[in-house]
């Protein structure tokens, strides 16, 4: 792969988050990013896909002709026009539930996202094929890294805390933010030391993570989904499911070491009765249980490699998240009990997009020019799937071969498509 | 300093042949309650007598250990009860007879149990603090017994020669329903500086749920038979290649513990329980394990001994443990058990009575010896484990008093 001269630059300067502070996902302004960047990043996930594209103001003219058309065809006055300026553009941040990858594949289309070279973008090839080419896994945290670093460095407003409810942004010291610890929650559980753009080491991790969650209470609930798992949690109450220290003590603290009655000596420490069985539980009680013990757990491990480390910050991220207050507030509580108040929880606002946004700056590093598809795919075996029991075959080739005539940075973390979605996109496209 | 008769002394009826039954130890924990109790042989040592003046009065027998479900206290009551070693303990100087009788208990059961003990069998419980009865359990064992800890690496269990001028600091890990990680610095000298609630009560709790089993016991039966990889999620399944080896991590490292059951083609009852309670195992283990080692990492601890009824000499989660510390550690630190794992805290309440005058706790035979407290700092306390060993591992045992 070579460097080709002509290429975009990607100017990261001055960017800034557009909108105000509560809505999810905002887009971010390039004030200077003159070129335009043609290639976009997708993150293909068991369940969502997340889309990064830049967009430059001047190519609103697009849009603004529809808008018009619609604002003439309602009687709305054209009135003051804001004027864009012609130069810089904005990042936009698209998810989409992975079993709608048509309408991912529409929007891209309808957006003129795969402009540049032939028009004819070749994601039909992409799917047909049955995917499993191998996942160089540093990779993954590279994009990972790069994407969380220009979020923290480039963007005010990103970083948060969240406890009790309370949700506060972080001001970032740019000079002083490496080094960080940045815990990605996803089925399991990565703990990566960053130490500045590109030098990052993965120092720790845990088995107990998002996968453990939805595993254990798939088993225990039969949810549909881990949407749904959490929805239950919200309603529970874990005092019937986890043994107190009250309950070991008759209703005192044990004040002598720092615990409350109200503290949990043991997760499921009450459903050791042999009165009851599963079926006499709540689900609701179940799942907050199952989401306080892996929360607290991570939590607390996050912590201990923290303070070996000398880390002051920590980051969490990963689908086991995804905005959820109360998983938040969790960890963010775990955090603080452990490390009696020293450190404190973050999150990011574009959290889930920090492997998307890593890729699509990362185009340059991994040298893409015209081959322009660059992707990381996790092999899936046979029947050990994420999203459901679907067979995946040998691994493929080398797929730059099937190079599309797009700039597309193709990222797929951890999950692939079900086949009959690839399936339906090969129909589809042709 | 009086010699204070044994009640048991004054309140036994009859029977010479009988053995004389000193000092019984209560650790009434959230799952389990934990006795050690002391059973004088017959015709051995000094006898005491009221005059007390005898030189070396040692009264020998054993000390036994037997185990109840909290749940069950009723059980072991009745037990109690029954070989009236609630008749044991021991009276304060200035206690009448009328009082009623005192006996050592520890666990946050010491506490929520109290009023029932006292209603069914005429007892005051003594309580003494957790930490404080561990710990002192743990330096009496690590001390006093000859093999007590040991290692399990590839299925080998290696005895641990203990240096006495070298025990200090470890860490101690109390496996119980929860986890307490305690910093051993010294006799009486400890911080507890960690825990989790994940332990075995976790294990239990979510085995009972999943499986259906009865009991303890029979959830680690079934993880004998059980293979982890079909529900656990390793690092060879997400990702192919061998790549990972970058990041330290080998194929079959678990990357996710129920990884796999997120498929939505199988339920619950889809699965072996043997696979289920293995899994659970592994997590729980593992967990446990890899928290232990930051802990000991952040005090620079080199050794860690688990202790409490989760492990019960079962190879598995021994071997889990053992694999987690070496892995974490990178070979570092080392995951050391005890034989009376479960006992530590019956066993620092019952060596607590000799605070209360009832003289040092001292064996014939000495192996190990060691001062078991600031008052009696002239006093030996050792004692020799029976080799030929029965269920409960009973120790070969002196109690001395003060003369």
């Amino acid at each position: 792969m070579h460097r080709s001269g002509s290429r975009p630059q990607l100017d990261l300067s001055k960017a800034a988050i557009q909108g105000n502070f509560e809505v999810k996902d905002p887009t971010i302004l390039l004030p200077n990013q003159s070129d335009d960047i043609s290639h976009l990043a997708l993150d293909i996930g068991g369940s969502l896909i997340k889309l990064v594209y830049f967009s430059r103001h001047e190519d609103q003219s697009i849009d603004d002709k529809r808008k018009k058309t619609i604002k003439e065809r309602l009687g709305i006055s054209n009135g003051n026009r804001r004027s864009y300026p012609i130069l810089g553009g904005r990042l936009h941040f698209v998810k989409f539930e992975t079993t709608k990858i048509s309408e991912c594949l529409d929007f891209i289309h309808s957006k003129q996202l795969h402009r540049g070279g032939g028009g004819a973008y070749k994601f039909a090839d992409l799917f047909k094929e049955r995917l499993g080419v191998s996942l160089d896994k540093e990779d993954e945290m590279d994009c990972l890294v790069a994407g969380a670093n220009f979020l923290l460095k480039a963007i005010r407003h990103e970083a948060f805390t969240h406890m009790e409810g309370q949700k506060e942004f972080v001001q970032i010291d740019t000079n002083d933010l490496f080094p960080y610890l940045l815990v990605n929650i996803g089925s399991g559980v990565s703990m990566i030391k960053v130490d500045g753009d590109g030098k990052f080491e993965r120092v720790s991790g845990t088995n107990v993570g998002g996968g453990t969650y939805w595993g254990l209470g798939r088993l225990l609930t039969k949810c549909k989904s881990f949407d749904e798992l959490l929805e239950l949690s919200q309603r529970g109450d874990n005092g019937t499911i986890d043994m107190l220290v009250g309950d070991i003590y008759g209703g005192m603290d044990y004040s002598k070491i720092g615990l409350s009655a109200s503290t949990i000596a043991s997760s499921f420490g009450k459903t050791i009765s042999d009165k009851k069985e599963l079926a006499d539980y709540r689900p609701e009680d179940i799942s907050l249980s199952l989401l306080r013990m892996i929360s607290y757990n991570i939590g607390q491990i996050s912590y201990l490699n923290a303070l070996r480390f000398g880390l002051k910050r920590i980051f969490f991220g990963g689908f086991f998240i995804r905005g959820h207050a109360y998983t938040m507030d969790t960890i963010s509580f775990a955090v603080q009990f452990w490390s009696k108040g020293e450190a404190q929880a973050m999150f990011l606002r574009h959290e889930g997009f920090l492997g998307a946004l890593g890729a699509f700056m990362s185009y340059e590093k991994h040298g893409l020019d015209d081959l322009m598809v660059h992707q990381l795919v996790e092999r899936f075996p046979m029947g050990a799937p994420y999203t459901g029991g679907r067979i995946h075959g040998p691994p493929l080739g080398d797929l730059n071969e099937k190079a599309s005539e797009a700039r597309v940075c193709l990222l797929l973390l951890e999950m692939p498509l079900p086949l009959s979605n690839t399936v339906y996109i090969a129909n589809y496209l042709n | 300093m009086d010699v204070k008769k044994p009640a048991s002394q004054e309140n036994l009826n009859g029977d010479e042949s009988e053995s004389q039954i000193s000092h019984l130890a209560l650790d009434i924990g959230g799952s389990l309650i934990k006795v050690v109790y002391f059973l004088r042989s017959n015709g051995s040592g000094g006898s005491v007598d009221d005059s007390g003046k005898k030189s070396d009065p040692v009264l020998e027998g054993r000390l036994h250990f037997a185990k109840f479900e909290t749940s069950k206290i009723n059980d072991c009551l009745e037990f109690i009860r029954s070989k009236n070693l609630h008749l044991a303990g021991f009276r304060h100087h200035d206690a009448s007879a009328s009082d009623k009788t005192l006996i050592k208990a520890t666990g946050g059961g010491a506490y929520k149990f109290a009023d029932l003990i006292k209603e069914k069998l005429g007892v005051v419980l003594d309580k003494e603090d957790e930490m404080d009865c561990l710990v002192t359990g743990a330096n009496f064992l690590l001390k006093a017994v000859h093999q007590e800890a040991f290692t399990y690496v590839d299925g080998q269990k290696e005895f641990v020669q203990i240096d006495q001028n070298d025990l200090y600091p470890y860490l101690l890990v109390n496996i119980g329903s929860g986890v307490s990680m305690i910093k051993v610095d010294g006799d009486g000298k400890f911080e507890r500086i960690s825990g989790t609630s994940v332990g075995g009560g976790t294990f239990w709790g979510l085995g009972r749920l999943l499986t259906n089993c009865k009991s303890f016991d029979e959830l680690l039966e079934l993880s004998h038979q059980g293979n982890n990889r079909v529900i656990d999620m390793l690092v060879g399944d997400i990702y192919g290649g061998s790549e990972y080896s970058k990041i330290g991590l080998t194929s079959t490292n678990i990357a996710s513990s129920f990884g796999k059951a997120i498929s939505d083609n199988k339920e619950l009852k889809d699965y072996k329980p043997e696979d289920v309670a293995r899994s659970l195992l592994r997590m729980i283990s593992n967990n446990i394990g890899q928290i232990s080692y930051l802990n000991a990492l952040r005090f620079g601890l080199k050794r860690i001994f688990f202790a409490g009824f989760f492990i019960r000499g079962h190879a598995y989660t021994m071997d889990t443990i053992s694999v987690a510390v070496s892995f974490w550690s990178k070979g570092d630190a080392k995951a050391m058990f005890l034989r009376h794992e479960g006992f530590l805290g019956a066993l620092g309440a019952f060596v607590s009575y000799e605070n209360h005058g009832l003289g040092g706790l001292k064996t014939h035979q000495s192996v190990q010896q060691f001062a078991v407290s600031k008052t009696y700092a002239g006093k030996k306390i050792c004692c020799l484990v029976n080799e030929d060993l029965n269920d409960n591992e009973s120790i070969d045992f002196g109690v001395a008093f003060a003369a």
